[in-house]
């Protein structure tokens, strides 16, 4: 099950620039959302490679297409534990800065377009120590934290491992 | 980037490989070779480049290529013998056109040579040969198209083109051309002056006999005819008696040959230098026919046709003509003289006699030749990128292709019977063509290997000391990916054997040796790897002072003892060196250590071994590629994982061999009578999944230790495709890349040192360094 996103499209469909479309996907009750530009498709869930000794939330890598891309666990990042991944889960793969990577959500929801004032600066959160919410948007139902899609994968790579060693 | 510039781009390119050729050649020369085709390969090289240059404007690169080319010129016209060329002289020049080549490339001043030019203009000057006289016209061409064109290897192409232009240039600028009619060059001698009998000048023929890949090198006749002065041609007529028969034709090739006469002033010097650009030497004759000829022969043509049969009858007309003016020995004297007519006025009879001879019967050796033709030797410049997207898009279909097998496999048995064959054969294809793309993107040594020798010239006379270079299995073939990660070790090995390794000339008298030293660089395949060692002759690596140095700085203990050899070792630690002075050539203490990082980053391995007083010898083993490994796919708990072939070198059952412990805890075994450490696979990579270990693999590390890995299961052996890991994620300890197996899911392939380092520092990042110097 793959549902490409033609990006152009959306971008395109929405001239002025005063507007953000956001993709919005849930973990648990919890609603994340990132720029619809930021992904690049949505597949299911496939199982993925462990990686030796990796942060927590890194689930492992997998094969997209004859590309290895490490799978983060959004549910693990956000530290409610581990997804326990069935193939009803999604994986959203994002293009952050130069990489490609997935992330491991429950399901996607819905594309959003919220006018730019509507997002708020994310409070300063004390449970948010890796600054991974980037602002909220309030919508009538739901509250979309705006995830820092770039705080989610830098943690996955090596400065986590020397942290989660420290603890160790 | 404009499209003029990317040619610029393409032809700076060409010259890179052109003044590899032109290297070689002379070295080749200068080590004795006395092959007529090393002098004529090298001869076009600087000619191809200077036609380039000239295009492109880069009049110092083409001033000087012009007075190189010249001297090689009297070398392939005979007049300098090859014994008594001054080589040493031309490998600078090469040196010196490179310069210039990369000056031009990067928009900077060229450094001006006058001391090579000098130099250059004395070479042909011995008192028999004629002053700086144009080769003479070759005394007995064969007839053109029996000979496979003389520059098959000739790298051309873009430099040619820049030909083109600048021909095209240069005929816009002239009055257009007369034979510039757009039916072609058959019929009448074209819209020019007639024949003007009291025109200044001399009656000239000029028999063009272009070689057929003439259009690939993106020549066509209208611009070699346009570089002609319009005024002074007389008639131009097409000979097509050359033309194979329709059904072999090649529309590639150019089979038309044109007579040309012309009333004019120039010398044969000023006509060589028309065509200089499009034509080599071979390609055109120069005659002087006897003025009352001029007159015969474009009657005798008058109706020379499209149809082959005719004109070769025409053209046994004119043969005859010509065969008469070879005959009247006056032809042979030409009132006119010009400053160097002697030796053209030599061969003029004979060369006006040849094409008798050839046209004799103009199809019978036309029509063999064609079968028989020997391929052009035709290269396409393909995007490295394109190819790994290809390289890429075949590692895919080799894993559908696995997982084919394995869904076949869980057929009902009729079903799978009929299919297993199938099965089969496209398993063979596609490891077929995974080898072909792996070919192309093979690529010979020689690419790295070639800019050596100016690496050791220039070393050479930095240090004053003399060497000499011997390359050996330039031609071995390994990966692009591989060839592009040579340059650097290979130059640092080199420097180190000119700076520490060899002595200086008195001091090798002094210990009984020949003043040169030697350098060997030797590549070869080895058990699929390519090994290159980097051989000298010189005093081998000064043990105390290396131990000495190596104590100082704390990488070795005050009261350990080593072996020689581990101290020879030592030569790979950081920040280590032992030269006297600190030199610009090598001396700052980072060479060794980083070629050994660099190899080892590759997968490859560097081993030195030396012999005080007789000399060093650094070995580099690479892997033939960094795209595809020949994998061992093994199991441990749930996860798989691909040890490198390259990398094990046994397997055993565990139960067989005895584990023991070590006070610390540390498990070893004992493996033909060595104690083996050994290490649980599962444990140090964290797999998943409940592991039972039955199998142990014995692998070799870098630096040539055994130790044991224990896993549950070998799975099968497979050539993997690998797959970076840091594109999209980042360096994972344990593992140098990763792989997509059958069942399309991930698997890491296995470092094993990266894999021990994991094991003895836990799950910490590799360590610097430092500790691996002691």
């Amino acid at each position: 099950m793959t549902l490409q996103l033609g990006e152009k499209h959306f971008s395109s469909a929405q001239p002025e620039s005063a507007a953000r479309r956001i993709v919005t996907f849930k973990v648990g009750d919890r609603t994340f959302g990132i720029d619809v530009g930021m992904v690049r498709e949505i597949k299911g869930w496939q199982a993925t490679t462990p990686l030796p000794h990796a942060a927590p939330h890194v689930r492992g890598v997998l094969n997209l297409r004859g590309v290895i891309l490490a799978v983060y666990d959004l549910r693990t990042a956000i530290g409610l534990g581990a997804t326990e991944a069935t193939a009803t889960h999604v994986i959203v793969v994002v293009d952050v800065e130069d990489k490609t990577a997935g992330l491991l959500v429950d399901s996607v929801s819905d594309i959003v377009d919220v006018p730019v004032s509507a997002v708020r600066p994310a409070p300063d959160l004390e449970r948010d120590e890796h600054g991974l919410i980037e602002g909220l948007v309030l919508l009538d139902t739901d509250i979309v934290a705006l995830l820092d899609l770039a705080a989610v994968i830098r943690d996955g790579g090596a400065e986590a491992q020397i942290k989660t060693s420290r603890a160790a | 980037m404009d499209p003029l510039a990317e040619l610029k781009q393409t032809f700076f390119q060409e010259c890179e490989e052109l003044l590899g050729a032109l290297e070689l050649k002379l070295q080749a020369l200068d080590e004795g070779s006395t092959d007529p085709e090393d002098v004529n390969a090298a001869f076009r090289a600087i000619h191809s480049i200077k036609g380039g240059a000239g295009a492109f404007g880069c009049t110092e690169l083409v001033g000087f290529a012009h007075v190189f080319e010249a001297s090689l010129d009297h070398l392939r016209s005979g007049r300098v013998a090859v014994e008594d060329a001054p080589f040493t002289l031309f490998l600078r020049c090469a040196d010196a056109v490179a310069d210039l080549v990369s000056a031009a490339r990067n928009d900077e001043p060229a450094t001006e040579r006058p001391d090579l030019l000098a130099a250059l203009e004395q070479v042909g000057k011995e008192p028999q040969a004629p002053v700086a006289a144009p080769p003479p016209a070759p005394v007995a061409p064969a007839p053109a198209p029996a000979v496979p064109a003389a520059n098959n290897d000739a790298p051309i192409g873009i430099a040619a083109l820049g030909n083109l232009l600048a021909m095209v240039e240069a005929k816009t600028a002239a009055p257009a051309p007369a034979a510039a009619s757009d039916d072609g060059w058959d019929d009448e001698p074209a819209a020019s002056p007639a024949p003007a009998a009291g025109k200044p000048g001399r009656n000239v023929h000029l028999r063009i006999m272009p070689e057929p890949d003439l259009f690939r090198r993106v020549i066509e006749p209208r611009v070699v005819l346009g570089s002609l002065p319009a005024d002074d041609i007389i008639s131009i007529r097409c000979d097509l008696s050359q033309v194979p028969p329709l059904e072999s034709i090649d529309v590639s090739d150019c089979w038309m040959r044109f007579d040309v006469d012309l009333r004019t002033e120039l010398s044969v010097e000023d006509l060589h230098g028309r065509f200089d650009f499009s034509l080599a030497n071979e390609e055109f004759e120069i005659s002087f026919p006897e003025p009352e000829a001029v007159i015969e022969v474009p009657q005798a043509v008058e109706a020379p046709a499209a149809e082959p049969e005719v004109s070769s009858a025409v053209a046994a007309d004119l043969s005859a003509i010509l065969a008469k003016l070879g005959a009247a020995p006056e032809a042979a004297s030409e009132p006119d003289i010009q400053p160097a007519p002697a030796p053209v006025a030599v061969a003029a009879p004979v060369v006006a006699a040849e094409p008798a001879v050839a046209r004799a019967a103009p199809r019978a050796p036309a029509a063999p030749d064609n079968s028989g033709r020997q391929r052009q030797a035709v290269s396409v410049r393909v995007d490295l990128d394109r190819i790994d997207k290809l390289m890429n898009l075949v590692g895919e279909i080799v894993i559908t292709q696995s997982m084919l097998v394995e869904c076949v496999r869980s057929l009902p048995y009729d079903v799978h019977a009929k299919t297993a064959e199938g099965m089969l054969t496209l398993s063979r294809q596609t490891r077929e063509l995974q080898d072909h793309v792996m070919a192309v993107r093979a690529q010979p040594v020689k690419a790295v290997f070639q800019r050596m020798p100016r690496l050791v010239r220039e070393l050479a006379q930095t240090l004053g000391k003399e060497v000499r270079l011997v390359l050996e299995g330039e031609n071995t073939e390994v990966d692009k990916t591989i060839i592009e990660e040579l340059a650097d070790p290979l130059t640092h090995m080199i420097r180190n054997s000119m700076d520490h390794g060899l002595e200086t000339p008195d001091e090798r008298v002094a210990a009984g040796k020949p003043r040169e030293g030697t350098i060997k660089l030797i590549a070869e395949h080895r058990a699929g790897r390519i090994v290159i060692s980097v051989t000298d002759d010189g005093r081998g690596i000064g043990r105390d002072r290396l131990l000495a140095k190596a104590r100082s700085r704390g990488l070795v203990g005050a009261d350990e003892r080593l072996q020689p050899e581990e101290i020879d070792q030592l030569i790979f630690a950081a920040g280590l060196s032992t030269a006297e002075v600190i030199s610009d050539v090598s001396g700052r203490g980072v060479g060794m250590d980083v070629v050994r990082r660099n190899v080892e980053s590759l997968g490859g391995r560097i081993s030195v071994d030396s012999e005080p007083g007789r000399g060093c010898k650094f070995t580099l083993a690479l892997p033939l590629t960094l795209a595809v490994l020949e994998g061992m796919v093994i199991r441990c708990g749930d996860d798989r994982y691909v040890i490198p072939i390259a990398s094990v070198i046994e397997t055993q059952h565990l139960a067989s061999t005895p584990i023991e412990r070590l006070p610390f805890g540390q498990e070893v075994l004992r493996w033909r009578g060595e104690v083996t450490p050994l290490y649980r696979l599962g444990d140090v990579m964290g797999s998943m999944g409940q592991t039972h270990e039955n199998i142990v693999i014995i692998a070799e590390t870098e630096r040539g230790n055994n130790v044991g890995i224990a896993v549950d299961e070998i799975v099968g052996q497979q050539q993997v495709v690998v797959k970076s890991l840091e594109a999209n994620y980042g360096a994972v300890n344990g593992a140098s890349a990763a792989t997509i197996l059958g069942d399309g899911l991930v698997a890491l392939i296995l470092d094993i040192d990266s894999m021990l380092r994991l094991a003895a520092t836990g799950n910490r990042p590799p360590q610097s360094d430092l500790k691996m110097a002691g």
